[in-house]
């Protein structure tokens, strides 16, 4: 849209109204296309791309409607304004609430019709600014905290990467002490890495971006890597890890490595907080239009205040600097992002003293929503 | 004697390129250290290392990735094995995915910051 001169769209059947608004705002210096039924319109709509776009809703085939719902759909930027005939005013407030911005009753003078696209126009713009203005807030956010987490992360890295090469040897011979003490100052800083790469992927999580790049996944393979990755784990606590799965589970669109570090996540709590000779099982079905991953545990389980925040940032269940299972209380919030990212909903129920199951449901035909 | 196997370090930190020199050299390759890019280009006209390590973020936040771009796109020098060294992740709001930008900078590996001696040790070898 540059200046005044706005490109509009008019979707009615009725050759008059299309001929008179064409004339009336062409004289006034836009560029108008026309189509006579709803099909036609879209696919105008389409290769147009118009600023305002002004619907008939009482046509044969298509319905205003559904067109106004397609175009909300698409772009909810564009301005819509429906043209109705005096027996519709109840339509045309419905149709508002489907993300129509005014509409205009037949039949209509050419001053009518003017005010009403100049008020449409008026809209658009500020559509447009605030847009704008919303992608670079958040260039400029995304950026800072880029910058910032480098900085932070630099000197531990260098610091880090010193103990690693006094650690090995390289640098002389040390006390078994100092070499203790070294070692533990070089775990220290690691965890504090760990913290800060898992606070940035959260702070610049773009489910957006991240559903890109969306391709077929089995989980049944996620989970299978996933309990093979964390064998090791499981033995170290002597807890028994069970899989049990469908032989023909559909696949869903996602990421796998998103994916993976959702298993990981919870499947690792359901070790770590469990007691020797405990289970954590993995279960995996299909149900409808989505596939279902229930993972739970006979551990510690969650008591009813903690349950409620568990997926809250920076949540600790047990938040005392000498709990006897260490973590940043960012575990979960991720795995809950991640999981919205793919369209799926996360709940956990548990009891405590008894166990934990985490259920995640994931829809087979993803389709990321645009974001009104 | 064989001569040993020249490794240019690209880096802004000094004390990350020292800290990576002392384990390079402790396996007894040649190590030289750049602390930008003007330098690093400098020390490759004047002699071709056999590999160079490369940092990411350093004057400016894409450096090392125009380095290693402008590398791969010179018949001189493209086959420099590269290994980028950074302490970017993957997700940060640079874009920078192993997998994806991987392939257009062409670089031969990527290791993370800080790197146990002996998983840099691996992968330098591999490459040299």
């Amino acid at each position: 849209m540059s200046g005044e001169r706005a490109r509009i769209l008019v979707v009615d059947d009725e050759k008059v109204i299309r001929d008179s608004c064409t004339r009336i705002l062409t004289t006034e210096g836009h560029i108008v296309k026309s189509a006579e039924d709803g099909n036609i319109g879209l696919e105008v709509f389409r290769e147009f791309h118009p600023d305002i776009v002004l619907v008939d809703l009482k046509m044969p085939g298509k319905s205003g409607m559904d067109i106004l719902e397609e175009i909300e759909g698409s772009d909810p930027n564009v301005v819509k304004i429906v043209i109705t005939g005096y027996a519709t005013v109840s339509s045309a407030v419905d149709a508002m609430q489907r993300g129509a911005y005014d509409f205009i009753p037949k039949p209509f003078t050419p001053e009518e019709i003017s005010l009403i696209v100049a008020r449409g126009l008026e809209r658009r713009r500020l559509f447009l600014e605030s847009e704008a203005l919303r992608v670079e807030q958040e260039r400029i956010r995304r950026n800072m905290i880029s910058l910032v987490s480098h900085e932070l992360r630099a000197p531990l890295a260098a610091t880090v990467q010193y103990l690693e090469v006094i650690l090995g040897g390289m640098a002389g011979k040390i006390s078994s002490e100092a070499k203790e003490m070294i070692d533990r100052c070089n775990i220290r800083i690691k965890e504090l890495l760990e913290l800060l790469s898992r606070w940035l992927n959260l702070a610049t999580f773009d489910p957006d971006k991240m559903a890109e790049h969306f391709q077929d996944i089995s989980l049944s393979n996620i989970a299978t890597e996933s309990i093979e990755l964390l064998k090791p784990l499981a033995e170290e606590k002597k807890i028994s890890l069970i899989l049990e799965k469908p032989d023909d589970l559909p696949p869903i669109k996602g990421s796998k490595v998103s994916l993976g570090e959702i298993f990981n996540n919870v499947i690792s709590n359901a070790i770590k907080y469990n007691k020797a000779g405990g289970w954590a099982k993995v279960k995996l079905y299909e149900r409808d239009e989505e596939v279902w991953v229930e993972i739970s545990d006979n551990g510690s389980g969650i008591s009813e205040e903690h349950l409620q925040r568990i997926f809250d940032e920076f949540y600790r269940v047990d938040g005392r600097r000498n709990a006897p299972v260490k973590g940043s209380g960012l575990g979960l919030s991720i795995v809950k992002r991640l999981v919205e990212a793919h369209g799926g909903m996360i709940d956990a129920k548990s009891r405590f003293g008894e166990g934990t199951t985490f259920r995640i449901s994931f829809p087979k035909f993803f389709q990321r929503q645009k974001e009104g | 004697m064989t001569q040993k196997k020249r490794i240019l370090i690209v880096d802004d930190d000094p004390d990350f390129a020292a800290a990576i020199q002392k384990i390079l050299t402790s396996a007894d390759y040649h190590v030289d250290v750049a602390g930008n890019v003007n330098d690093g280009m400098k020390a490759i006209k004047e002699e071709i290392p056999d590999l160079i390590l490369l940092d990411v973020m350093m004057e400016r936040y894409d450096d090392g990735f125009n380095m290693c771009y402008d590398l791969k796109h010179d018949d001189r020098y493209r086959g420099i094995p590269i290994i980028i060294v950074t302490a970017v992740t993957e997700v940060t709001g640079l874009k920078f995915d192993p997998q994806t930008d991987g392939e257009y900078l062409e670089a031969d590996d990527y290791v993370q910051k800080p790197i146990s001696p002996e998983a840099l040790l691996t992968k330098v070898a591999r490459l040299i």
